[in-house]
């Protein structure tokens, strides 16, 4: 697919040289990681949705590998390798196919290899201005690639979880919430269930000894939970131990005892989930969602408003850009601002992509949380939104 | 003389005994044509039909391709396996044998656990405590994923796992299984409990057509003849 003309595989060559230009002279080195990755590190990372549109294989050896979906996963290793404290910042950019199975079949605009080149940044304190940078150098890359008509759709997943921080919330509920927010339609599930005071499993012997449990201690409920599974022939075993499952239990006991969310906190949520709009529109909603349930976003919305400001003095047309909440909650590795470049109306083929994950580091092994941000552009889609432009 | 219709048949294991008794109920004893080992074989009863002698695996492929007209094999088989079940085979009759549950169980210790709601927020606890996803082991990915998928569950992965997936949560290579189970004994044997809503499947041998084989009208013909005497049969 990636090469099917002459013609086409040469317009790709020059869009690459032309986008790595960019990237080198805004301080990014060129790397390139390895096509072929260990299997279990990226999957347990970018989960099941996705690997299983992963093209996985066992090799002679026997060791699970796959061709990489994403380049970010791997260029995170890569960065590992070279940093393996993490301890200093680094910039890296790239140009190089990933692989997805396309469940409706391979297309134009989505195809099974596609070339994606793009950028990370690793190790940035200062992570509004590392975000601006992100933004701004692929905003110059798609452009000096020869597009014009495109706009900004953003995202700021640090910002719902200052909303649930802020919110009156059990903390076992924040973490579930938390959680959700990466799965929609269970999160409404949970968010409604919670409102309307259900427990799940409220019935059957399992209710009854979580009841027994009530205000107990950890400790002390670990060793009536521990006598419990003696008691019916139930051994520990696998990777769970004793003290999750008395934590869950716990918890359960908590849930059947406790009152129901209530009914404003969980239309606050229902809210800010809906809010959809130009960046500072965006922020004033939320602003006034927050006033009128009396609560403080802390610093989050005023950096969200800062980063704006910096994109906006850079020659980035904010006022024809998107804020949405709901956006990107489809990635769970990302953990601050996240945005994709759109052409007319096509959301659902975005030309690049990316965002803020701060996480990611430390799960495929460094020893610290590494701030980090990267974005990459899916090139075929590029050339084809320049080509349909001219 | 060419073949009008050719069936493929389970070559081995107890489908196999079951497949061969039941044709032989129904007057269609399948016998083998040529070396004993050999892997085609005739209907006897009716004429111009070809037996094919396959893995129960094979014939799924061989149903996809339309290569052969018919086939018995295991539904659990036909859903894991075609993307698009209902346009690649027609389901003409359940053979009332090879019945298996494909199911989600966990260890039986997990006393917090009882349906696959209660999944996702162990995934949540456990991604905390062990900086990992859940893993799955099966063999049945596709069933696995869209079973996953509606039950609304997603912080797992699969680890493939093609023989004695019992015996992984307790290895501690995995912490659930998706997996075949007729009385349930060796799941309890290896301290499983199954999901009060983690049936994915009821599944058993059915007997399939290929929509995209070459439907001549004597292949028909023959098709109504075979699912008629083993409807009788079954």
């Amino acid at each position: 697919m990636a090469a099917e003309s002459a013609r086409k595989f040469e317009a790709l060559e020059a869009q690459a040289a032309t986008l790595l230009e960019i990237f080198r002279r805004g301080g990014y080195e060129q790397v390139a990681p390895s096509i072929i990755q260990p299997a279990d590190v990226l999957l347990d990372q970018i989960g099941e949705a996705i690997r299983g549109r992963t093209y996985v294989f066992t090799d002679l050896s026997g060791e699970e590998l796959c061709l990489r979906p994403d380049l970010t996963v791997p260029v995170s290793r890569l960065y590992l390798e070279r940093h393996p404290r993490a301890d200093a910042p680094a910039r890296y950019c790239y140009n190089g196919p990933a692989f997805r199975f396309q469940p409706k079949g391979a297309s134009g605009t989505h195809p099974r290899e596609f070339r994606q080149a793009g950028i990370e940044c690793f190790g940035v304190a200062d992570r509004d201005s590392a975000d601006a940078e992100v933004v701004l150098l692929v905003a110059d890359a798609v452009k000096s690639a020869g597009l014009k008509q495109f706009r900004f759709r953003f995202g700021d997943i640090a910002l719902f979880y200052a909303l649930l921080d802020a919110l009156a919330l059990p903390e076992r509920w924040r973490l579930k919430l938390r959680h959700y927010f990466w799965r929609p339609p269970a999160f409404h599930a949970l968010l409604s269930r919670l409102a309307k005071g259900e427990a799940p499993n409220s019935d059957g012997p399992l209710a009854e000894f979580a009841a027994t449990l009530a205000d107990k201690d950890q400790a002390r409920a670990e060793e009536l939970v521990a006598n419990y599974l003696e008691t019916n022939g139930l051994p520990l075993s696998g990777n769970r131990t004793l003290g999750e499952i008395t934590e869950r239990l716990l918890d359960h006991g908590a849930d059947l005892r406790s009152e129901p969310l209530p009914r404003e906190v969980a239309t606050v949520i229902d809210y800010y989930l809906a809010v959809e709009a130009s960046p500072r529109e965006a922020i004033d909603r939320i602003a006034m969602i927050a006033k009128g349930a009396g609560i403080d976003l802390g610093p989050a919305l005023y950096m969200l408003s800062r980063r704006f400001d910096l994109l906006q003095e850079r020659g980035i047309d904010i006022g024809a850009a998107r804020f949405a909440t709901e956006f990107g909650r489809d990635l769970e590795y990302y953990s601050g601002l996240v945005f994709q470049i759109e052409t007319a109306g096509d959301r659902a083929s975005p030309i690049a992509g990316g965002g803020r994950y701060d996480g990611l580091l430390r799960s495929v092994g460094a020893p610290r949380e590494v701030p980090a941000v990267g974005s990459a552009i899916h090139t075929e889609r590029l050339l084809a939104a320049v080509e349909g432009e001219s | 003389m060419a073949a009008t219709l050719t069936i493929a048949v389970p070559s081995k294991g107890r489908l196999k005994d079951n497949a061969d008794a039941l044709f032989e109920r129904a007057g269609l004893a399948l016998r083998k044509t040529g070396h004993e080992r050999g892997y085609s074989g005739v209907m006897q009863g009716l004429d111009g039909v070809e037996v094919a002698f396959l893995s129960a695996a094979e014939i799924v492929h061989q149903l996809e391709s339309g290569r052969v007209h018919m086939g018995v094999t295991g539904e659990d088989l036909v859903r894991e396996t075609l993307p698009d079940v209902e346009t690649s085979v027609e389901f003409l009759a359940p053979l009332g044998f090879g019945r298996a549950d494909v199911v989600v169980a966990v260890p039986d210790c997990w006393i917090d656990v009882a349906r696959m709601a209660d999944l996702e927020d162990v995934a949540a606890q456990f991604a905390r405590a062990h900086g990992r996803r859940l893993r799955v082991a099966t063999k049945y990915l596709n069933l696995t994923r869209r079973f996953f998928a509606k039950a609304g569950v997603a912080g797992y992965r699969i680890v493939e796992s093609v023989g004695a997936t019992e015996g992984t949560p307790a290895a501690g290579t995995s912490e659930l299984i998706v997996d075949i189970t007729t009385t349930g004994t060796t799941l309890k044997a290896n301290h499983l409990k199954v999901l009060a809503d983690g049936l994915i499947l009821k599944s058993q041998a059915h007997l399939f057509a290929a929509s995209g084989a070459d439907w001549t009208e004597g292949a028909r013909g023959l098709r109504d003849a075979i699912l008629d005497r083993l409807s009788k049969a079954v």
